[in-house]
C-alpha cells in the first residue's frame, strides 16, 4: 500500500511584505544620505534674480564654521581640485556644474580658493542663494 | 418602544496599515528631500599666471573691500557704484573689453562679494578674479 506523501505549502506571508518594503527604504535612505548635505548648518546670501540649477554634479559648501565640504563630506581645500576633476571627469560643457553653498558670513579667505579650485577643475560655478526681501 | 440600534464595526482592515506607513514614508520622504538649489551661475574665466599688461590698463579695476568699494582707484559708495560701472562698460561690445578684474580684500564676507559680482554682471561685465599670490619667505 501506498502511503501519500503530506504536501506542505511554503509560502511567503503576504503581511510580511510590508515590512520588508520598510526596511528596504531604510537601507536605500541612509545610503542616499551618504552623499547628502542636508545635514550641514549655512545661511545663504541673498540676491534678486535667481535661476534654478540644473545637471549638477557636486555640491561644495563652506558651513557657519568655515568648514569645506564636497557632497557632504569634510575636505581640505587643497585636495579639492583635485577630487572635484575626478567627479566632473569627462563630462560635457553643460553637465559640469558646481554647487556652490557659502555661509553668508564666510569671508574671502575661505570661498575664494574654492571658486578657484572649481573654476580649476573645469566646473560651471552655481551659486545657491535665497531670493532677496525687499 | 425603543428599537435597539445595529451596531456596525467599521474598522479599517489590519492588512492595509503596512501599505498606509509606506505611501505616508514615501510622501515625507519627497517632501524632504526637495531642496531649493535656487541661485546664479556664474562664469569666472580660467586664472592665467600673468595678465596681459594691454588688457590690465584698458579694463576695470575693482577692489572690494568690507566698507568701500574702489573703483580704478576712486573710492565710491555702494550706490553710486553700479551707475559709474554701467557708464564705462557701457557701448563695449567685445567679450574682452567686458572683463572687470575683481580684487576682494581678506576680510570681505560672502555676502557682500556676491552682492557686488551681481552688481557687475548686471552691468554687463564679467567677473575675473585678480587672486594674490602666496609669496613664501625664508628668514634665517
Amino acid at each position: 500500500m501506498k502511503i501519500p506523501k503530506r504536501s506542505f505549502e511554503a509560502s511567503v506571508p503576504s503581511m510580511a511584505m510590508g515590512d520588508i518594503a520598510f526596511l528596504l527604504l531604510i537601507f536605500f535612505v541612509i545610503l542616499a544620505k551618504a552623499q547628502d548635505d542636508s545635514h550641514l548648518r549655512w545661511e545663504p546670501a541673498a540676491d534678486e534674480e535667481l535661476e534654478q540649477a540644473s545637471n549638477y554634479k557636486a555640491s561644495v559648501v563652506i558651513d557657519v564654521k568655515n568648514k569645506t565640504y564636497l557632497n557632504g563630506r569634510p575636505i581640505a581645500q587643497a585636495q579639492l581640485e583635485g577630487a572635484l576633476s575626478d567627479l566632473l571627469g569627462d563630462a560635457e560643457p553643460t553637465k559640469r556644474t558646481v554647487l556652490l553653498k557659502v555661509h553668508k558670513d564666510a569671508t574671502v579667505l575661505q570661498f575664494e580658493p574654492v571658486i578657484e579650485a572649481v573654476s580649476k577643475s573645469g566646473g560651471e560655478i552655481h551659486h545657491v542663494l535665497e531670493q532677496e526681501r525687499k | 418602544m425603543k428599537l435597539p440600534r445595529n451596531k456596525l464595526l467599521a474598522e479599517p482592515p489590519a492588512g492595509a496599515s503596512s501599505d498606509i506607513a509606506f505611501i505616508l514614508i514615501v510622501f515625507f520622504l519627497v517632501c524632504a528631500s526637495v531642496q531649493p538649489e535656487q541661485g546664479r551661475p556664474q562664469e569666472i574665466p580660467k586664472t592665467e599666471e600673468e595678465p596681459d599688461k594691454q588688457e590690465k590698463n584698458k579694463n576695470p579695476e575693482v577692489e572690494l573691500t568690507r566698507t568701500v568699494v574702489i573703483l580704478n582707484g576712486d573710492p565710491l559708495t555702494d550706490k553710486s557704484f553700479a551707475s559709474r560701472l554701467n557708464g564705462l562698460l557701457a557701448g563695449k561690445r567685445n567679450t574682452e573689453d567686458k572683463v572687470v578684474m575683481l580684487k576682494s580684500r581678506k576680510d570681505v564676507s560672502y555676502e557682500r562679494w556676491i552682492e557686488f559680482t551681481g552688481l557687475i554682471e548686471k552691468a554687463g561685465g564679467i567677473v575675473t578674479l585678480q587672486l594674490e599670490e602666496e609669496q613664501v619667505q625664508v628668514v634665517n
